[in-house]
């Protein structure tokens, strides 16, 4: 089963802002986000199919993921 | 210090000592106290007995890192309550260092007979208007700096608040382009407007400093707290807000679902990905625009924007995430060009991008005009301008709006509109647009940035959330500090106490500061109150607690006996 990958903002400079990954076992939003190549202490927000998610919440396949960097309300 | 009493009645102008009760007041503090003090709460908000304030922070001249906004206010015509609304610019800092803590203005002006307030120095005159008068705020600052100085500060109103629009505010100039930014909440162009003030002109000030009591005290608070928002990973050069502004949240509001989406009826739009700030960074660096410019002196954050059309043409500065949210997504705008347009004519027009974008997204439910049309929408915003009857509707706000049109779905607290946030899935925002005596502002208390805390979509907690936020947010506004900069202060109290100290030698401790930003809402909850405001007034619309907002279908659920009893333990 696949999960859609999104990064936001700066993580990530360069690549694609989207992706999609098969997994084959349970995984954590940490995990994936590892697997990506993003360093999990630039991680300010976790969002999985929209609710706010910690790195430890594990990533149900079939599901949307997006990792931002800290962001602030103005 | 002093006051500069201005009445517009008799064109008096006097310069007077300040008195005991206002010497440790400034910004909110300052105006929730003149306000109570000596206006009468139930007066009509554009007759003579209100009063326009003018008040730099407490930090206001002193060079402090990102502390050098204004705030003005008065009794709101939009909420009938008190209201502070504050800006960048360089006004705040230049009346800080002119050791004025406030301009207080009085009475009532002749009817279209506008006048300009020119500071120079110890000088102050009123002067008349007639070349400015019918200009929108960008023509009529660049006619007075072409008069009084290029380095001259002018605050201005537009056509919309000549009108006496309720939706109006009030412009500021900034550093270089960063021409217009607005104190633009709770319809204070429009009480400016009824003063018959079109402009206040600052010059420069020169040879002027603030005196310090403790010299040394200061500068070394007032260096750790700029070394710490320096390096600070989330606000420093390599931070989300200077690299994309405060656009950068338009895609985390969206994935959260609290992104205001054609008059609030849902929470995510999938073309906002072309209204990120990513995509205005984009944008702005592929047409020679600028990002990561400054509004106000000494911001080590800068977050501003100058967004130029295809031609490379500025349009407008600085593009921000509540127009992006109120005037696009809420309008079914779907392209930055169109939202900067949109933002081109409210700002010269002298309105308030929140209150207007809540007005335009009512009346296009009503049929006015169709989501996402924008020639349709331009169409309806230029009669603001015009001044025409439908355009004197809109220019009044969301509430009058939806009034007159049969609208029930009206998004706003205590007749003020809400902001780029739906409360039905950010539902501390919902406890603060509710409960504050301002209105539905998410500057009293924005719980976006604490979601980690309290989880967005839960009733839990979100009471106490709300107090602590309403809380910091009153130290910020008396203070002068922009919102951006509060995570050195929040973490370290005692730095602004040291700041504050060095200043003006008060020997405040934690607790007398943290009892100062306490009395600020306690002032304006009084006058409030003072002014007929019952519990019933702090709600939030019925159809919010009834409609389930996709794509989480929640409702605003944080029970009644919850917003009336935020403020017990204030």
């Amino acid at each position: 089963m696949a999960v859609d990958i999104e990064t936001f903002g700066q993580l990530l400079p360069g690549q694609p802002r989207r992706r999609t990954l098969e997994i084959k076992a349970p995984a954590t939003a940490r995990d994936l986000a590892v697997q990506i190549g993003l360093d999990p202490s630039e991680i300010g927000l976790i969002t999985i199919d929209g609710v706010q998610s910690d790195l430890d919440d594990e990533v149900p396949p079939g599901s949307r993921l997006c990792f931002f960097p800290y962001v602030s309300g103005g | 210090m002093k006051l500069l009493r201005v009445n517009m009645t008799d064109s008096q102008i006097r310069w007077e000592d300040v008195p005991p009760q206002y010497e440790r007041l400034g910004g909110r503090a300052l105006i929730a106290k003149v306000l109570l003090n000596e206006v009468p709460p139930t007066c009509d908000a554009l007759g003579p007995h209100n009063k326009l304030i003018f008040s730099p922070g407490l930090l206001g001249g002193a060079m402090v890192a990102t502390a050098g906004r204004l705030s003005v206010g008065g009794k709101s015509p939009l909420t009938g309550g008190t209201k502070e609304a504050n800006a960048g610019g360089i006004a705040g800092d230049t009346l800080g260092k002119a050791g004025i803590k406030a301009i207080i203005v009085e009475g009532l002006g002749k009817p279209k007979q506008f006048q300009v307030l020119v500071i120079d120095g110890d000088k102050a005159e009123l002067v008349p208007a007639e070349d400015v008068t019918g200009l929108g705020t960008y023509a009529t600052a660049d006619r007075l700096q072409e008069k009084y100085g290029t380095d001259a500060s002018v605050s201005c109103i537009g056509q919309a608040g000549e009108y006496l629009m309720t939706g109006a505010g009030i412009s500021t100039t900034g550093e270089r382009d960063q021409r217009s930014n607005h104190a633009a909440r709770g319809g204070l162009g429009a009480v400016m407007g009824s003063k018959g003030l079109k402009a206040v002109v600052i010059k420069k000030v020169t040879g002027k400093t603030v005196k310090f009591q403790d010299e040394q005290l200061f500068r070394t608070a007032a260096k750790e707290y700029a070394q710490k928002l320096i390096n600070d990973p989330k606000l420093g050069t390599k931070g989300t807000q200077h690299l994309y502004g405060t656009a950068s949240i338009v895609g985390a509001v969206n994935e959260m679902g609290s992104l205001p989406t054609r008059n609030f009826s849902v929470g995510q739009f999938p073309p906002s990905v072309e209204l990120r700030g990513e995509k205005l960074r984009e944008l702005i660096l592929a047409r020679e625009g600028k990002v990561g410019t400054r509004c106000m002196p000494g911001c080590v954050i800068a977050c501003r924007n100058l967004f130029s059309d295809e031609t490379g043409k500025p349009v407008v500065g600085s593009i921000q995430y509540e127009t992006i949210a109120l005037v696009g997504s809420n309008l079914g705008i779907e392209n930055l060009d169109d939202v900067a347009t949109l933002n081109y004519m409210c700002n010269d027009f002298g309105l308030d991008t929140i209150e207007t974008g809540a007005a335009l997204g009512v009346a296009l439910e009503a049929g006015l005009a169709e989501f996402g049309d924008i020639n349709g929408i331009v169409g309806l915003l230029k009669q603001v301008g015009e001044g025409t009857p439908l355009g004197r509707i809109i220019g009044c706000g969301a509430v009058t709006t939806g009034r007159v049109l049969g609208i029930r779905r009206v998004p706003a607290c205590l007749g003020q509109a809400m902001p780029g946030y739906d409360p039905r899935s950010l539902k501390g925002n919902g406890v603060t647009y509710a409960t504050s005596p301002q209105g539905a502002d998410h500057t009293a208390g924005n719980a976006f940035g604490a979601r980690k805390e309290v989880p967005p979509l839960g009733t839990e907690g979100q009471k106490a959330l709300s107090l602590r936020l309403q809380i910091i947010a009153a130290m910020l506004d008396s203070t002068g500090l922009c919102l951006f900069s509060r995570p050195p202060i929040i973490a370290n109290p005692q730095l602004m106490v040291d700041m504050l100290n060095g200043i003006y030698g008060w020997g405040w401790t934690k607790d007398d500061f943290d009892q100062f930003n306490r009395q600020v809402l306690r002032d304006e909850l009084e006058f409030n109150r003072l002014a007929g405001k019952t519990r019933n007034d702090y709600r939030i619309p019925e159809y919010m607690r009834e409609e389930p907002l996709p794509p989480h279908n929640t409702v605003f659920d944080v029970p009644d006996s919850d917003l009336d009893t935020v403020f017990d333990t204030l």
